[in-house]
């Protein structure tokens, strides 16, 4: 191979030339050109006063806010083309809506035998009056299954996120702004919340019986909840409902609900016999499983809506 | 008996109508009210007077019915719930509003002196 | 309801139509009144009216069609309640928490201010023909 070349003689070779003129350490006109002196640029004063001014005229005529004649153009285009986009996407809605067929048309596409077989044997197979609540909890109770796991999911995503602890939270009290011991809405509350909890039970335990079932009845529950703790303070409600009881109720009820569902996919896709009895159709206890699912369900979504208005608003349940 | 169902309709409607005529004239109120207190005294109307007489309407129209025993439990709770709404709009008010007892302490004439130096 | 004569049925039918028609027109106002308002709590009452309104409404439907909306009923009014009080107290707190921010004054001196602001100062109701009675003071007397 050739050998290195001693640097002397690769400084006069055309490629070092090349290289050092496009790196810039060589400028070929250093030397060979004459230049005047060159001062330092200073602005006079009265450019300067000049420049402030016209700045400070051109800042009143942008941000005029009166007399801008764009300005109040625009802002009456605005007012009256938001009116016009909403009238229009309304009337656009409305039409599409006056297009859909009348229910109960014999050529609708709902009406298949999937919907035969639910409304002529759904009181027989399932054993609730209410045909919704039959089939959401029993037809296709595993869609029921996957959202109660949602909605576990959903609350332990936000005490992930806004949870603190115990001691984070006395270090880092900061006042409670809000009005507080307020004698009006407390008396109010003390005669209300036992009436919220009682019809939030009814609501739950007649979801076979009438409109209603888990999920209503578990909002209700919730709100009475919120009332509560809205009218007398976080430290009364944290005598009987605190973080223990919480995780104690939500693990519990979404281990009992998978328990059932399991024993009853099994009973069902082998063909063994039921154990649950189903009871005489319009009694409360009846409809095998349905009734103690809605009580999970119930208690499951109660425990959500409070703990989301409670970590939102404290930071700890 | 005919006669005794048409009495029910008319004494029904008469009820229900009375209602509506007290949600007409809330809305009104709020329209020509000037401050938000004023504004909240009319609105206090309609929950509980036009409330009432509504549904009690509705309760004459349906007959003794479980329906009817639910309905009288919304006014029930109603009538329980909504002056406690009032107070604490009320108190919402009166708090962030550091300009609300001012039209309170003039006099009427003082009031109208400055309406016309106004305009 | 179920009386047989035809004209009382659709008597009823009209009845019930117009009054939800007319209820509709006034709670498009009051959303017009939430709109509008230029304070906070004039927006939480046209809230509070559109929710009573609705509950009327509801009832309605309920006599005219099936039986079981009056549960729907109760638990709207329960909600439009709470949800009263909980945007006034919120409110209410973040109001504080900015004016103390603001003007650095401790709690118990923002409580005091807007407890003397919340007193209304005494109206001279001599225009209107009232007089006052004098106070007598009550000296020595067992």
């Amino acid at each position: 191979m050739s050998k290195l070349r001693p640097q002397k003689d690769y400084e006069k070779t055309a490629a070092f030339r090349f290289w050092s003129w496009l790196e810039g350490k060589k400028d070929p006109y250093v030397g060979t050109l004459e230049m005047k002196e060159q001062k330092e640029f200073r602005e006079s004063k009265v450019a300067a006063v000049e420049r402030v001014i016209d700045h400070e005229k051109l800042h009143d005529k942008i941000y005029d806010m009166e007399k801008n004649k764009e300005q109040k153009f625009f802002r009456v285009f605005y007012k009256i083309s938001a009116i016009i986009l909403c009238v229009v996407v309304i009337a656009a809605l409305i039409l599409c809506a006056s297009y859909l067929p009348e229910v109960g048309n014999a050529s609708n596409p709902t009406n298949n035998d999937t919907m035969k077989r639910y409304v002529e044997k759904g009181m027989e197979e399932t054993g609730v009056v209410n045909t919704v609540t039959g089939m959401i909890l029993n037809y296709r109770g595993f869609d029921t299954f996957g959202e109660t796991c949602v909605l576990f999911i959903a609350s332990s995503c936000v005490m992930i996120l806004l949870m603190m602890s115990e001691e984070k939270l006395r270090a880092n009290e900061t006042p409670d702004f809000e009005p507080k011991d307020d004698l009006i809405l407390q008396t109010i509350a003390n005669l209300l919340v036992p009436i919220l909890m009682i019809f939030g039970f009814y609501v739950i335990v007649n979801g076979h019986l009438s409109p209603g079932g888990g999920f209503s009845g578990g909002a209700i529950i919730g709100s009475g909840l919120i009332l509560y703790s809205s009218a007398f303070g976080e430290k009364k409600i944290r005598r009987f409902f605190n973080e223990h009881v919480y995780k104690c109720i939500k693990v519990t009820a979404l281990i009992l609900y998978g328990c059932i569902m399991t024993y009853h996919f099994y009973t069902g896709a082998n063909g063994i016999e039921n154990l649950i009895p189903m009871g005489t159709v319009g009694n409360i206890i009846s409809a095998g499983m349905i009734f103690y699912i809605n009580l999970f369900v119930g208690s499951e979504v109660a425990c959500t809506i409070y703990s989301f208005y409670a970590l939102f608003k404290r930071g700890g349940l | 008996m005919p006669v005794l169902e048409w009495i029910r309709f008319i004494l029904g409607a008469a009820l229900i109508v009375l209602g509506l005529a007290t949600f007409i004239m809330e809305i009104y109120g709020v329209y020509r009210f000037r401050y938000v207190l004023n504004r909240m005294h009319a609105a206090a109307m309609g929950d509980t007077l036009g409330l009432a007489a509504a549904i009690i309407g509705l309760i004459i129209m349906n007959g003794m019915n479980f329906t009817s025993v639910k309905l009288f439990l919304v006014v029930v709770f109603l009538w329980c719930a909504s002056p406690v709404s009032s107070h604490l709009i009320a108190q919402l008010e009166a708090t962030t509003n550091p300009e609300a007892g001012e039209y309170e302490s003039k006099t009427l004439a003082a009031l109208e002196a400055e309406e016309k130096e106004e305009k | 309801m179920n009386s047989g004569i035809a004209a009382l049925e659709s008597a009823y039918t009209i009845f019930f139509s117009v009054t939800i028609l007319v209820i509709a027109v006034l709670a498009a106002l009051c959303l017009l009144r939430a709109i509008i308002g230029p304070r906070l709590a004039d927006r939480v009452v046209a809230v509070n009216m559109i929710g009573t309104m609705i509950i009327v409404v509801v009832a309605v439907l309920s006599v005219m069609t099936e039986g079981y909306l009056a549960d729907i009923c109760l638990i709207y009014a329960m909600i439009s309640f709470l949800a009263v009080i909980v945007l006034t107290k919120i409110y209410t707190g973040a109001y504080k928490q900015a004016k103390v921010e603001k003007t650095e004054l401790s709690i118990e001196e923002l409580d005091a201010l807007l407890e003397e602001q919340k007193l209304f100062p005494e109206r001279d109701l001599s225009e209107f023909g009232v007089v006052m009675p004098e106070e007598k003071e009550e000296g020595g007397e067992a």
